[in-house]
């Protein structure tokens, strides 16, 4: 028998919760109980109140299924064009040094700062029928505003910051070295960025992309100024719950909620889930 | 074997999300790709409307033409519509949207066109009834029971009542309901030139509420706002019909009679447009299209589809705003000089 | 592949980054660039693999000139500190990207990443993810990636520099391997001279931007040429001198050696002990070793198979500390190394030194300290003087804070080139007393003259309020603390442009007991003065016999006594000689003094429109007796 058999052992020290932590934390679910999780649980306690089956009714209408189908394309062109544009501003203000950098880097994020609102306004005083450059359009038959090209436009617009937002940090962070490294072992400019800055970028586009089509999805403020609010054509899909709610059907609003809001969910896990992974990568 | 579960874990997310986005937009463009899509575009027509014409034209009017057109043309066509306050409408139509036909709560809105060059003055005037495709009078809602006793719009002046009111900034009905609190107001006092403003102060001490547009001012009133809801009889008619109102409808003893106005916005209809055109705006005041506006709580300007329906509660005191000499002289003289220059100073607002 | 650096010249902005470098490595020579961090080193491998232009030169590879290709068609391998390795792809991704851009052929390019994966010692690594690495295996992959493509240049920038020791070990003797078996040209930078020692064939060192010393790295030990080699490598202590007679002497030291190369007599002279070049004993030493001294051991440490002793001397003697501590006031310590075996009391022991050897005679260096405004007749001055005594030219910029040494450093560069004096270095310096900072960077650079306008203090507002060049200004209390703590001659630079032809000599009466006329006669032949030597004072001061200036060949004009009731007086007379320059002294009565001013070099500095040489000459018992001999 060993020594240490003999002696008695000491009962593990097991560190119970101390009791005031239960008071702010209860504070804080108090507090986020009726600012956040009620109304969001209201929404589908109101979509599903007539039944799954006035549920199913209300999304199967021509005009539901239209907005949100709707509010899917614009979403992904969006997020395509964003994509693309977005990385190319980040790559030219992150890689370049040129006069009126921090000038350009500050407009280019202004869109964040902007209420949508106004965005909306400044596209139609600019695009509209009556604005600075859809005045001599309009005679040419070009009408970008009132229509699903108007609403890209705003879309554009209003999330161009986000991409900006997430792949620029990481560029910036991106030694010189890495690049320099591709240039040394023979790759040009464009076998560099293709093959070695892209890549690095990659899950960070993609992050800027879903954020995009996240923030998108639930563009109101601008789309409802330069959309027309056309049913068929241009109602994105919060503009119709938005209309039908004003109209009074609630079921039809809150069964194109329910389905804006768990799109959304969706998204904001995947989000999640991917700066998990990426902290737990560096 | 660690490293290849976590490679395999990871491959199955990534497939994951592909997939989701993938099924997202497979969704997004199915009407395109399954070939529902119509090979040629129709042609189409836009139409506005102000907010309680929704129903109306979306689901009676609009099918039953677009029928008659297929069957005596052989053509689809495609009627794209939008609603909202008459105000915001008009607005819309302002900054450029391309609209052809308007369907607007007042006549005021129609001139404001007109002023701004989108329609030509007056251009509504030919048209039948002067361009009133339909009319309604101007009500109150109350909750079931009438709880505080309302009866006329004098009692709505009363203190502890409180009332919803759309907008006058961007719906018809507010425009509407102020001419007919001034109206019934003046109307009750003929020797009073100060009875009108008066019953209006009253009034309007009481707003608890104002909504862009007569149908939001109903969800807001749906929704438990307030004691009393000034608008459209249809919109009481409309719910009564499905059962859906929670409330009771008061007829004043005078009120308004609400005249909707036709606007063909002729610089936005190509020319091989136009007979189309025509043929719709000649719909409108058919005696089928008439009756569709009937069933859905609207009262019509024919007068013998009006006589024949007994349904509509008989209103001791009609009077029209051409009583009050007409929108260019109410709307300067009693929505702006009375109610925005008087009561709303007064109330301090 | 050998290389060939020709004359290059790089600055980013005013600053001065690569100076006139050329080199040449031969073909399958390891050569390692050896330098303190902003010394140019990863510059200049920079400007070799193509990834920054020079400003001017050439770069040959092979013998080609590739000074205007891209990094991208000169086909170097590169290395970075910081591995730079593709975390998106895996290892042998990594390796193969070089040949997959060469479209070498699939089963080609992975034949060559497992013989890569191999040399590297890495075997069977390729399919791994390479962010999953260590740092040392991503500088393994980063090496097998850079020689994938067969460059026949290798380049590594601190390749080693973010590991820790016992991997940059590893790594060092890998790479010794690989490159001893692949025998490829390489070139690789580091700050760390362990590892120049070990890995290489030849080291360069570099300071400041210029290629200071080439050569094996034993013969840069043992034999550097240069200051900045002595103390930059290794440890030791450098003796401060002159040279006499053919011997150098060494003031506070009865030290008398004689150099292992040729020097000039009057030359300064820098003599060089490391510490396993100097014998402790406590008893007798042989006769054949020169003596440093007498101290005592004030520490010892035990380093293996040698002890560390410091041993410590109370002689006041000018030595410049390799490593460790400066000298102090009274006395200095130089290290030495004894065997384990060697046992030594403590009381006092005797150091003589066992070998020695001598710094290349230091070229001369002037100091030019300029405030940045005012008048440019200083600097004009000194490109005059760095021309005649082949002297290089350090500019120094003296600020107050750190903010306006910025806006100080530009206008002075502006002043440069207006002076004709782009090819001097600037520095800027900020502390609150100037003269201490314009004494320091002397200290530093061994400067052989200060040269200061008289006034450098002067604040710009006043320049503005009276344009005037004529205003007598007096010297300001920087020059004046200057003259006070200097022990080099400083140039006090006052009135018009003008070119020195004629000086003129100005011996006070304390000056009899010192080297004056000697140093006066020392600095005028070398700017081929002509001299006029005038005696203040009532004892006739001038040796008879041995004339230094006759000596020297100088044309002496006349020889002239003057005497007036009052210093003020006797400057005026002095001015009306016609002259270009006073030489005039400051006297020193013991070594660790600060320098008197008497009272009519005070009224001359006050009054002077012309430049004034000031020298500092000393009086002790040791310059007697070295006189003697």
């Amino acid at each position: 028998m060993r020594e240490s058999d003999e002696a008695p052992l000491d009962p593990p020290i097991v560190r119970a919760p101390s009791p005031g932590v239960f008071v702010p934390v209860g504070l804080l679910v108090l507090v986020l109980l009726p600012l956040l999780m009620m109304p969001l649980a209201a929404v589908f306690v109101f979509a599903f109140r007539g039944g799954t089956d006035a549920f199913r009714e209300a999304l199967a209408g021509k005009e539901s299924q239209f907005a949100l189908r709707f509010s899917l394309l614009i979403a992904f062109a969006t997020a395509a064009v964003n994509s693309v544009l977005g990385t190319f501003a980040a790559y030219v203000l992150s890689k370049f040094r040129f006069p009126g950098r921090g000038a350009l880097t500050t407009i280019v994020n202004l869109p964040i700062a902007i209420p949508t609102v106004v965005v909306g306004t400044s596209l139609l005083l600019l695009w509209g029928p009556i604005g600075l450059l859809g005045r001599t359009l309009e005679p040419l038959g070009l009408q970008p505003m009132f229509a699903p090209i108007g609403v890209l436009l705003a879309h554009l617009f209003v999330t161009f910051p986000y991409m900006l937002g997430t792949v620029k940090p990481l560029l910036d962070e991106l030694e010189v070295t890495y690049e320099e490294a591709a240039a040394t072992i023979g790759a040009s400019r464009m076998q560099t960025f293709w093959h070695v800055t892209l890549p690095a970028l990659r899950g960070s586009i993609f992050t800027g992309a879903l954020l995009t089509f996240a923030h998108s999805l639930g563009e109101f403020g601008a789309t409802v100024l330069v959309s027309g609010n056309l049913r068929l054509r241009t109602q994105t899909a919060p503009l119709y719950i938005f209309a039908q709610f004003e109209a009074g059907n609630l079921a039809a609003a809150n069964a194109v909620a329910a389905v804006l809001a768990t799109l959304s969910f969706v998204i904001f896990f995947l989000l999640l889930n991917m700066t998990r992974r990426a902290e737990r990568h560096t | 074997m660690r490293e290849w579960l976590s490679q395999a874990l990871e491959q199955t997310r990534a497939a994951f999300v592909a997939l989701l986005l993938g099924a997202l937009l497979l969704y997004a463009l199915w009407p395109w790709l399954s070939g529902h899509a119509r090979a040629s575009a129709p042609r189409t027509l836009v139409f506005y409307g102000f907010s309680i014409l929704d129903h109306a034209i979306t689901r009676d009017v609009f099918p039953a033409f677009q029928r008659r057109w297929l069957a005596r043309t052989g053509e689809n066509i495609e009627l794209i519509s939008s609603f909202a306050g008459s105000g915001t409408v008009t607005n819309q139509i302002i900054m450029g949207v391309p609209v052809q036909l308007a369907l607007l709560a007042l006549e005021a809105d129609a001139v404001r066109l007109a002023d701004a060059g989108d329609v030509a003055p007056g251009s509504w005037l030919p048209l039948p009834y002067y361009g009133v495709v339909n009319r309604t009078p101007i009500v109150i809602l109350v909750r079931s029971g009438n709880p505080k006793g309302i009866h006329d719009f004098a009692d709505l002046a009363r203190p502890g009542v409180r009332v919803v009111h759309p907008d006058p900034l961007t719906s018809g009905a507010a425009n509407w309901a102020i001419l007919a609190e001034y109206g019934a107001g003046a109307r009750a006092h003929p020797g009073d030139p100060d009875a009108g403003h008066d019953l209006l102060l009253g009034i309007w001490k009481n707003v608890v509420a104002q909504a862009a547009s007569a149908r939001a001012a109903r969800t807001q009133f749906d929704l438990g706002f307030g004691d009393a809801l000034i608008t459209y009889e249809q919109e009481g008619l409309w719910d009564r019909a499905r059962g859906r109102l929670h409330g009771e409808i008061v007829y004043p003893r005078s009120t308004i009679f609400t005249e909707h106005t036709l606007v063909v916005v002729s610089k936005n209809v190509a020319s091989n447009d136009r007979a189309l055109v025509d043929s719709l705006v000649a719909f409108l005041w058919s005696v089928p299209a008439q009756q569709m506006f009937v069933r859905n709580g609207f009262r019509s300007v024919n007068q013998s589809l009006a006589d024949a329906d007994t349904t509509f509660h008989r209103i001791e005191d009609p009077f029209f705003v051409a009583d009050l000499g007409g929108w260019e002289r109410a709307r300067p003289g009693i929505v702006e000089g009375v109610w925005r220059r008087r009561v709303l100073k007064e109330l301090g607002r | 592949m050998s290389i060939r650096i020709e004359n290059l010249d790089k600055r980013f902005g005013a600053q001065v980054v690569l100076e006139r470098i050329s080199l040449e490595v031969a073909e399958g020579e390891l050569f390692v660039l050896l330098g303190a961090s902003g010394s140019g080193k990863s510059t200049l491998l920079r400007v070799v693999a193509g990834l920054t232009m020079p400003d001017r030169g050439r770069v040959l590879l092979d013998g080609r000139d590739v000074t205007t290709l891209r990094a991208q068609q000169r086909g170097t391998g590169f290395v970075f500190q910081n591995y730079s390795v593709f975390r998106h792809m895996s290892v042998g991704q990594n390796i193969e990207f070089g040949l997959k851009l060469r479209k070498v052929p699939r089963a080609e390019r992975a034949r060559r990443c497992d013989q890569l994966l191999d040399l590297v010692g890495l075997p069977g690594f390729g399919s791994r993810d390479a962010a999953q690495l260590s740092g040392g295996q991503q500088q393994r992959v980063a090496i097998a990636r850079a020689l994938a493509y067969e460059p026949r240049v290798l380049l590594l920038d601190e390749p080693f520099g973010a590991l820790d020791v016992r991997i940059r070990t590893q790594l060092r003797r890998s790479l010794r391997e690989i490159q001893e078996r692949l025998r490829i040209t390489t070139v690789l930078v580091t700050h760390d001279q362990d590892e120049a020692f070990e890995l290489a064939d030849r080291v360069g060192l570099m300071d400041r931007g210029r290629l200071i010393e080439v050569g094996r790295a034993e013969e840069l030990y043992a034999r550097p040429r240069t200051l900045f080699g002595a103390t930059f490598l290794g440890s030791g202590t450098l003796l401060m001198g002159r040279v006499e007679a053919g011997r150098a002497r060494f003031r506070g030291l009865g030290l008398s050696v004689v150099p292992d190369q040729p020097h000039e007599d009057g030359a300064p002279a820098h003599l060089l002990v490391r510490p396993e070049d100097l014998q402790v004993s406590s008893d007798a030493i042989p006769d054949d070793l020169p003596e440093l001294g007498r101290g005592t051991v004030v520490e010892e440490s035990f380093a293996g198979a040698v002890r560390r002793v410091r041993i410590r001397f109370p002689n006041r003697a000018e030595v410049h500390q390799a490593s460790s501590s400066r000298s102090d006031s009274d006395g200095f310590t130089v290290e030495a190394l004894l065997t384990v075996h060697e046992q030594l009391p403590d009381g006092e022991v005797r150091v003589a030194l066992r070998r020695w050897h001598f710094l290349d005679p230091p070229s001369a260096s002037l100091l030019v300290a300029d405030p940045g405004h005012g008048s440019i007749v200083a600097l004009e001055l000194a490109r005059a003087l760095s021309q005649a005594l082949g002297a290089k030219v350090t500019v120094l910029g003296v600020a107050v804070d750190a903010r306006q040494a910025g806006g100080l450093g530009w206008r002075i560069q502006r002043r440069l080139t207006r002076a004709h004096l782009a090819s001097g270095e600037l520095r800027v310096r900020y502390g609150s007393s100037p003269s201490a900072q314009i004494l320091n960077e002397q200290a530093e650079l061994l400067s052989q003259m200060i040269v200061v306008s008289s006034s450098s203090v002067l604040h710009p507002l006043i320049d503005w309020a009276f344009p005037g060049k004529a205003m007598r200004r007096a010297p300001g209390r920087t020059v004046l603390a200057l003259i006070e703590s200097t022990r080099v001659p400083v140039l006090v630079v006052a009135g018009r442009p003008r070119e020195l032809k004629h000086t003129l000599v100005v011996s006070t009466p304390g000056a009899a007991e010192t080297d004056f006329l000697r140093e006066s006669a020392r600095l005028a032949r070398p700017l081929k003065l002509a001299a006029t030597l005038i005696e203040t004072g009532e004892e006739r001061q001038m040796a008879r016999g041995e004339d230094p200036f006759v000596a020297r060949g100088i044309e002496v004009r006349t020889r002239e006594r003057v005497t007036a009731p009052d210093p003020g007086s006797e400057a005026t007379a002095l001015l009306q000689f016609p002259s270009d320059l006073l030489t005039v002294p400051v006297i020193r009565r013991a070594p660790h003094q600060t320098n008197e001013i008497e009272p009519l070099v005070a009224a001359l500095l006050a009054s002077a429109d012309r430049p004034v040489l000031v020298l500092p000459v000393e009086r002790t018992e040791t310059y007697t007796t070295t006189r003697s001999d």
